[in-house]
């Protein structure tokens, strides 16, 4: 097991350094002079100038690159363009906590959700309450986060007044009530990932229970109850995890999303903030963070599915 | 040249057979349609699409005019103004129905380029396994590590938000995914007896990967295509609203409801009716999808 | 050296009486499948019973609903089907069961064997796990004490290393082994019925041979009826008393098997008898029979008799009115027919249902002309030329000299071809035999360059071949082509037949316009595949169909040499027949050369001028077919004969178990790669030394430390019957 993890750690590598080099590239092609931006359209060419030329600007593009990643590794992030006296890494902590903090707390509740609900669906295959939900999770998922981030707001905040329309508790509040604030927000991430996941989760049991393995468990004698639990929801949830995983992707633009309807200082709001305001350093350390934690999420979920399948586990 | 054994009447029956066989198919595809049509959450989900269809079409010709800033500004939903009017006084029932036209020219083609580049990729990649293989899912894992919304912002600020950039942006930002799903199939296929008997025939590659393997792959294109569909509609309408997508004063439904935003505790209504109009277009969309992959897997 | 002890001639017959409850008694199950809108009937009115203790065989091809009937008796029938009739297993009606009644019936009453061990077993749980669940949920012990048990039930059946199979998941154990963890299970709490529903399907012959040994023996020592539900008559010979024949969801034969075997008496049951080739039988000595037509699709409407649209010799009277199951011997059929005649011209009396036996008998037929089966008109011989008449004297057309191809699995190297020579000549048909891992396929795709070998020359008409395919010229492509083992993918689904020959005509045969048509139509001609046909998908063509196209496909270049990768086994019997005369014709014709690969023995000794037996990578022996099949021959060959379930009920033959498992690829032994099994090893020698290569005859080589003359005594010493 602990090969496997290492050979795939090691397949990362090759992948985040593309990674960095896209997301080099992405930012540098973003118009406008940076030392102009800096400082302002009044000041001289001149001026301007020197400050590219100190901020290295005028260096070749592969050894600005170098320079960059040498010092991304080494945990010299830089400094903010917008926030200028607060190094980029400080913000990215700050920022990067408040993420994990609403997407954990949304992932936590809807992925034993969604999971239970598919399994439920797939065993009750093409039964009325399968389809009522199936297709109710269906809609519910696709529905663009501020779409229902707005009618959640509509409704709950603004007419009946029983969750704040904010994501941020006033300072000097308790850590706990922080959960409260978040509940609003976090419900059209639990509703994206419901759909998803509950629709692999159903797929798998469906696809599992057609094998003959199954039929085995049954004509063995097996109460039902066993043949789900240790026969087809081991088998089944492979397919699901996985998917899990690579599901970050889209969790991450819906934070993004989300942190912008609620006004939430997690790293998605950061990101386009420093997009539009061609913060650099900030930008380029905000998605290729984004980035590594989708390749742990993958990771992570292929550990899990290593854990489930044996064979896996055993020619690795 | 008569069957071994044959008497005159089998022959007959043999035609029966035939005639029967060829009968049965044309039951079967029949069977299939009538499937998809008794499906009550397939034909909900057709009749909202052909709704918005319509109205990206004709909108202008069945309602008011939505450029018209002739009325009360944030007026409530009343008879002459069925979803009360907006900031600039311009109804809002028209400039909803106008708004549809946005989505259902973006996404569409935006899914189609995908369909079209992830699956040229797919089918390479699939077909010819080895280092090609290795290299290209490469790239396509690490263009898949980077955030949609995040790149799309980054392009669209460097190119400049039109229809044109929009469709390209997002087509190409879907194309690792659909490239994976067609690999998959591929290698499925690839195996085949018929694939080795093409080899052995030798057909080119480019042959084998388009008249051979590609004819048998489009089942799971077209259910990954309508899935696509309804996530093109999800990131476009995403992009609008976070100020990347079009420009104003179109009426599209991510971009009114982002300009609006200040007038959600007084005037909800000009945003709720946007947000409800694209989420039953994003439904819809996925309904069909549903469907169609549910009467594809009967 | 051991050979198991001299097989009973037939299992002994159950001491049953009447009153005992039958293990199982069926009586008139009709069960029928609602799928896209169509009712599909799949059995229509079966009666059959099993007493206690006793073994069945239910006999029949693809859609005859022998699984159905097993499903059916387990209450386990899909969504889509309903039944009618009634199914008793040891006396009780198994539709009256309550779920939870039903629950402990299955796995305690009766219990099944599957035929794809792999898939039966679940791929996350552990094997010991597996087997334990059936003693906790039935017996109610306790985990420790039900791993207990398993240890035991796993001794029973003969698995090597039983405490350590415990803790192993069933990807890592053989075919053989997961079969014998299957039949524990079964076995565990002593069900009254046992049901095998093509168990050796998939495996191996030694293995077979093993399983089926171990079947036999557990025979004796438990008290479960067995039904054993399988397309091989061979198995059935050897394992059961009597025999049911199913043709079309209706019974049309049953009695004891040596009877029903020796003396068939209805029609299908002799065709079926008369197309398998027997051990020992050759083209061109005597020609296989086959039964004309097809069999019927699923739902498909079959008026009067279900036999009698391919029944040679059927009556207007056959398709009127459909026979009873008559007692055999007796004058009822006679009788039922003329009854029949006198019928007045009413459709209702026409169409009667009984499924209940008429008379009483040791046997039943379902045919008026029961007593005229013996004498049943053979279809038109197709015997194969000699080999100086299809041009084998002209030379070698293939040489293969040295043939190496290794494969990388993670950090292992495996030898799938380790140094093979052979060659062939024009006209003949060389069939490579061996089991799974033993290279034949791997072979077959180098010589045909789908595969690139490491090493090692194919010379091919004093052409040098280049390995892989896509460099070769059009003119080698065209010359050595293949057919292929499995029909459902052999033709690509999204074309209509005819743009599939079309393009191998154009491509293959380089004809241009109007020409092409022609060709076309000529080589469907050939197979016998009628010119409606083409216009279809592969899908809606049967299996027989389809192969017939792509053996018209693999000829549309006139092709010199045609590789057979199975090309039969994936058909029934009664298609495969066909299929296999269809080649021998074509090479008589068209004096064409076969590499034929096949796991049946019998149907290469049929087919194949001259035989190679592959072991492990390494062909171990080659000769004429005769030569192979008949001591001197090396050890391997040798037991892989014995292990044949043999229909021939006067000369059974001696078995030879093999020791141990074969040898991994990455790992194999040293010196004689055989010696880890052999049952004649000499001693060290076997071990330290690669074997020489011995001639037992003008062409006929063997590798092994034992001389062509004493292995001659030593194997007919024990009377060995030749083959």
């Amino acid at each position: 097991m602990a090969r496997f993890i290492g050979r795939r750690l090691l397949l990362m590598v090759p992948t985040l350094v593309l990674v960095s080099i896209l997301v080099f590239a992405l930012s540098e092609i973003l118009p406008g002079d940076l030392g102009r931006f800096i400082l302002g359209p009044y000041a001289s060419q001149s001026a301007v100038t020197q400050l590219d030329h100190k901020l290295g600007f005028d260096k070749p593009i592969y050894v600005r690159y170098f320079e960059w990643a040498g010092h991304f590794v080494t945990g010299h992030w830089g400094t903010s363009y917008q926030y200028t006296n607060l190094s980029v890494f400080s913000i990215v902590e700050h920022a990067l906590g408040n993420s994990l903090l609403l997407a954990g707390f949304a992932l936590v509740i809807i992925v034993p959700t969604s999971i239970a609900v598919g399994v439920f669906a797939g065993l009750r295959r093409d039964s009325l309450l399968d389809r009522i939900i199936t297709v109710s999770s269906l809609s519910m998922t696709v529905i663009p986060e501020f779409v229902s981030g707005v009618i959640l707001i509509v409704i709950f905040a603004v007419e009946l007044n029983w969750l704040p329309a904010s994501a941020t508790p006033p300072v000097g509040s308790p850590f706990v009530d922080r959960f409260y604030y978040l509940i609003l927000p976090a419900i059209p991430l639990m509703l994206l990932e419901l759909g998803y996941i509950a629709r692999m989760a159903r797929a798998g049991t469906v696809q599992v229970l057609n094998q003959p393995y199954i039929r085995t468990a049954t004509l063995k004698g097996l109460p039902q109850r066993r043949v789900v639990f240790s026969h087809v929801l081991r088998n089944a949830l492979v397919p699901t995890v996985t998917v899990i995983g690579s599901q970050v992707g889209w969790l991450i633009g819906g934070l993004v999303v989300i942190e912008t309807v609620f006004v939430y200082p997690g790293i998605g709001n950061y990101t386009v903030h420093a997009a539009l305001n061609h913060d650099q350093p900030l930008l380029e350390a905000c998605v290729l963070v984004i980035a590594v934690i989708y390749m742990v999420s993958n990771l992570v979920a292929d550990v899990v599915v290593a854990l489930l399948n044996p064979r896996i586990r055993k020619s690795s | 040249m008569a069957t071994t054994g044959t008497t005159p009447d089998r022959g007959d029956l043999e035609l029966q057979v035939n005639a029967a066989a060829e009968a049965e198919q044309r039951r079967q595809r029949r069977f299939v349609v009538r499937t998809l049509f008794r499906s009550p959450t397939f034909l909900a989900g057709l009749v909202i699409l052909l709704f918005w269809i319509f109205m990206a079409v004709f909108s202008t010709h069945v309602t008011q005019s939505p450029t018209n800033t002739g009325g009360a500004i944030l007026a409530s939903p009343s008879g002459a103004h069925w979803f009360g009017t907006d900031d600039l006084g311009r109804d809002v029932f028209a400039r909803t129905m106008a708004g549809a036209h946005t989505v259902l020219i973006i996404a569409p083609l935006a899914t189609a380029l995908a369909l079209l580049w992830g699956g040229i990729v797919g089918l390479i990649a699939g077909y010819h396994r080895g280092l090609t293989d290795d290299i290209i899912m490469r790239i396509v894992d690490a263009f898949l590590a980077l955030p949609v919304i995040i790149t799309a912002i980054l392009i669209i600020a460097l190119l400049g938000r039109s229809y044109a950039v929009l469709i390209v942006v997002i087509g190409a930002l879907f194309t690792p995914v659909v490239s994976r799903t067609v690999r998959s199939a591929v290698i499925g296929e690839r195996e085949r007896e018929y694939v080795m008997a093409a080899r052995l025939r030798g057909e080119r590659s480019a042959f084998v990967m388009a008249r051979e393997i590609l004819p048998n792959i489009t089942q799971p294109i077209i259910v990954e295509g309508t899935v696509r569909l309804g996530y093109a509609v999800f990131t476009a309408a995403t992009l609008s609203f976070l100020g990347f997508g079009l420009e104003p004063p179109s009426p599209d439904w991510g971009l009114v409801i982002a300009s609006e935003w200040s007038n959600l505790q007084t005037a909800p209504w000009v945003v709720l009716a946007p947000a409800l109009a694209l989420a039953s277009m994003v439904v819809a969309v996925n309904l069909v999808a549903d469907g169609i992959s549910s009467a594809f897997s009967k | 050296m051991s050979v198991v002890g001299s097989q009973p001639d037939q299992p002994l017959p159950p001491a049953s009486l009447d009153s005992r409850a039958a293990a199982l008694d069926v009586r008139d199950l009709m069960v029928t499948f609602h799928r896209r809108g169509r009712d599909l009937p799949v059995l229509k009115g079966v009666t059959l019973r099993i007493e206690p203790g006793e073994a069945y065989g239910l006999v029949g091809e693809s859609g005859c609903g022998k699984t159905t009937l097993a499903m059916a008796a387990m209450r386990y029938l899909a969504a889509s089907g309903t039944s009618e009739g009634r199914v008793m297993v040891d006396g009780q009606d198994v539709s009256t069961l309550s779920d939870e009644a039903l629950r402990k019936w299955r796995g305690g009453k009766v219990a099944m064997v599957y035929q794809d061990p792999a898939t039966a077993l679940s791929p996350a749980m552990r094997v010991g796990d597996q087997l334990a669940e059936v003693y906790r949920y039935h017996e109610g012990m306790d985990k420790k004490a039900a791993l207990e048990r398993s240890l035991e039930s796993l001794r029973k059946v003969a698995i090597p290393d039983p405490a350590s199979t415990l803790r192993r998941y069933p990807f890592e154990l053989s075919g053989g082994q997961q079969q014998r963890v299957v039949i524990a299970m079964a076995l565990s709490v002593n069900p009254k019925l046992l049901i095998l529903d093509e168990p050796t399907t998939g495996l191996d012959a030694t293995v077979e041979a093993e399983i089926l040994d171990l079947i036999e023996e557990l025979q004796g020592r438990i008290n479960a009826a067995i039904l054993l539900i399988t397309h091989n008559l061979g198995l059935v010979r050897r394992l059961c008393t009597r025999v049911g024949v199913l043709y079309a969801g209706r019974l049309v034969e049953e009695g004891p098997a040596r009877d029903v075997f020796t003396d068939p008496r209805h029609p299908y049951t002799m065709g079926l008898m008369r197309c398998v080739p027997r051990l020992g039988m050759n083209k061109t000595d005597a020609a296989l029979q086959t039964i004309p037509g097809t069999l019927p699709a699923l739902g498909e409407p079959l008026e009067g008799c279900v036999y009698s649209a391919r029944c040679p010799m059927a009556k207007p009277i056959c398709t009127r009115r459909e026979p009873d199951l008559f007692a055999w011997p007796s004058d009822l059929p006679e009788q039922g027919r003329v009854a029949a005649e006198a019928l007045p011209p009413d459709p209702a009396a026409y169409s009667p249902h009984h499924a209940e036996p008429l008379g009483v008998g040791p046997r039943h037929s379902r045919c008026y002309f029961a007593s005229d089966v013996p004498g049943m008109p053979e279809t038109t011989p197709v015997l194969a030329s000699s080999l100086e008449e299809r041009g084998a004297h002209e030379g070698d057309v293939l040489d293969i000299e040295n043939m190496v191809r290794t494969f990388r699995d993670g950090a292992k190297k495996l030898t799938a071809v380790n140094d093979v020579s052979l060659s062939l000549r024009r006209g003949e048909t060389f069939g490579l035999v061996g089991e799974s891992g033993s290279g034949k396929t791997t072979l077959a795709k180098c010589v045909t360059g789908l595969i690139a070998a490491d090493s090692g020359s194919v010379v091919f008409e004093d052409m040098v071949l280049k390995p892989t395919a896509s460099r070769r010229s059009q003119d080698a492509l065209r010359a050595v082509q293949m057919v292929f083992q499995n029909p459902d993918a052999t033709l690509n689904p999204a074309w209509s037949t005819r743009a599939i020959l079309t393009r191998a005509v154009r491509k293959l045969g380089g004809a241009r316009g109007g020409s092409v048509r022609a060709k076309v139509d000529s080589l469907s001609a050939g197979v016998r595949v009628e010119p409606r046909f083409l216009l279809q998908r592969p899908t809606d063509l049967s299996g027989g169909q389809k192969q017939r196209v792509a053996i018209a496909r693999a000829f549309a270049g006139d092709p010199t040499l045609v590789v057979c990768d199975e090309p039969a086994s994936a058909l029934d019997v009664s298609v495969q027949a066909s299929i296999l005369n269809l080649l021998v014709e074509l090479q008589t014709r068209e004096q064409v050369s076969y590499v034929f690969i096949s796991h049946d023995l019998a149907v290469v000794r049929y087919i194949s001028d001259r035989i190679g037996v592959m072991y492990l990578a390494e062909l171990i022996e080659v000769g004429s077919a005769d030569e192979v099949f008949n001591p001197p021959h090396h050890p391997y060959t040798e037991a892989l004969l014995s292990s044949i379930p043999k229909l021939d009920f006067d000369n059974p033959g001696q078995r030879i178990p093999l020791r141990g498992t074969m040898p991994s690829l990455s790992e194999p032994p040293s010196g004689c790669r055989f010696h880890t099994r052999c049952h004649r090893m000499l001693g060290d020698i076997c071990e330290q030394q690669e074997p020489p290569v011995q001639q037992a005859s003008d062409g006929h080589t063997y590798k092994c430390h034992i001389a062509p003359a004493e292995l001659l005594a030593a194997q007919t010493a024990e009377g060995q019957p030749t083959a």
